[in-house]
């Protein structure tokens, strides 16, 4: 059920998504910004996943094919 | 001559996190720079003693690493990514619940090898990423490969993005009984990242994992009772949304995840962080996240059986075959972590940055039912230092 209920609200999320402005190449200076990125860092955000990867119960939902280690 | 919106997204581009989801702004477009990232991590984490003796040390692993990562557009269609990591691993580790291997004077010792090759081609809107990774230690080994598809639409407003992985480990613990056992995964993500408008961007992820095989902590086996079940179905959904504060030249990124297991355990994270532009190329972004879970199905709490003692589970004698873990990841908690950075931008595309992070689990601090009793607060501090160059 709650399974159900998260993929019920990514979908209205994404065609919330899809209903917004469009916004023009030349109106993108902010959104170009590298601090505007996900993980901006890539070697933080490596760190910082690794970290909560082995020490918490719950992972993944940024990328794929990631490799298991010992520590989990 | 470029407008300074294209020259900065170009720059951002290659800042960003490639190959593996679309990061700033929704576009999928060749970076047309080189970055080489060294960063320098040291992590600690402890308890506030043994578990077995008051007063006694509570620390447990302490790791250092150096890492390497290197982003190289090597043609105007093909880019190469390769990262490496080097982990030494020494310490101290729960044998079951919060009572150390260092109570007996046995500590950890390990290191950690990594490294992973990412190629990415570029067909206009469409990239294609492979990757390949391999990681080793004294006691596992994984081979993981993975293949994401990127897609953006005419006006680059909206990217599409799946990507399948799978992975392939051997576990073979250098300590009691000798076996090498193995364990897969196999994963999948699908997700949207939009501009929403010329300060907003947002991404949802569909992520789902199989794991199969031998998931059970070897070590916790041997001097706890660990016993867990041969596959997992993980699932879950993240959702980020980045906002640009024209007026405080300050981003805000901000990120939630809902997950769910068939090992039962629930967890809902908040992330948020604060980068805020200073002067002379300065940038100060603390940092906030909060995770609530649930404890696996198969979780016990520090109450042993009456005859047997610890580490045993009551009624265990009767049921010596069900699974049972005392592994306080897969307990019911909340986590709270707290991080400050400072990074400064120099000439010549040089740039340093230095992090540290707070990390608490306690049992108490869950929300949406009740933590787990009885286990000693988890507590860890991360240090970062890292220096990147651009050409």
């Amino acid at each position: 059920m709650k399974r159900l209920i998260a993929v019920a609200s990514a979908l209205a999320f994404s065609v919330l998504l899809i209903g917004c402005e469009t916004v023009q190449p030349w109106q993108k200076g902010n959104l170009a910004k590298p601090d505007m990125a996900f993980g901006p860092d890539p070697l933080q955000t490596r760190f910082e996943e690794h970290t909560y990867f082995s020490k918490e119960g719950a992972s993944g939902g940024m990328n794929v094919g990631g490799g298991g280690c010992g520590c989990n | 001559m470029p407008t300074p919106a294209k020259t900065g997204s170009i720059l951002a581009a290659a800042l960003a996190l490639p190959g593996v989801v679309p990061s700033a702004q929704a576009q999928v477009t060749v970076p047309n720079a080189t970055l080489i990232q060294f960063k320098y991590l040291y992590y600690k984490d402890y308890q506030e003693n043994n578990g077995v003796t008051p007063g006694s040390s509570g620390d447990r692993m302490t790791v250092k690493s150096p890492a390497l990562y290197l982003l190289a557009p090597i043609s105007d269609s093909w880019v190469f990514e390769i990262g490496a990591v080097y982990d030494n691993i020494t310490g101290a580790s729960p044998y079951y619940h919060t009572v150390l291997s260092g109570a007996s004077g046995e500590g950890v010792e390990d290191k950690r090898l990594a490294g992973d090759i990412t190629v990415t081609k570029y067909f206009g809107r469409t990239a294609v990423s492979v990757r390949g990774a391999y990681s080793t230690e004294d006691d596992y080994r994984s081979i993981a490969g993975g293949f994401t598809l990127r897609h953006a639409t005419p006006d680059q407003n909206t990217t599409f993005t799946i990507g399948i992985g799978y992975s392939s480990d051997d576990v073979f613990p250098q300590d009691g009984p000798v076996f090498t056992r193995t364990k897969n995964t196999l994963d999948g993500i699908a997700g949207i990242t939009q501009v929403l408008s010329r300060n907003d961007v947002g991404q949802v992820n569909l992520y789902y994992a199989n794991q199969s095989g031998y998931l059970t902590d070897p070590y916790k086996a041997i001097y706890g009772v660990d016993q867990r079940p041969d596959s997992r179905d993980q699932f879950a959904l993240l959702v980020r949304w980045n906002h640009y504060f024209q007026s405080l030249n300050a981003t805000l990124r901000s990120s939630y995840r809902y997950y769910h297991d068939d090992w039962e355990v629930d967890a809902n994270t908040f992330t948020a962080e604060w980068g805020q532009e200073l002067p002379e190329g300065f940038t100060l972004t603390p940092s906030a996240r909060y995770t609530t879970q649930s404890a696996a199905f198969f979780y016990y709490d520090p109450v042993y059986d009456a005859t047997l003692g610890a580490p045993f589970p009551p009624g265990y004698a009767t049921n010596p075959n069900a699974f049972y873990t005392s592994d306080q990841r897969l307990s019911a908690f909340g986590g709270i972590t707290l991080g400050v950075k400072l990074a400064k931008v120099f000439a010549e595309g040089w740039s340093v940055d230095g992090k540290a992070e707070y990390y608490e689990q306690r049992g108490d601090w869950r929300i949406g039912g009740d933590g787990s009793p009885g286990l000693q607060a988890f507590k860890a501090q991360l240090y970062q230092v890292g220096v990147n160059k651009k050409f």
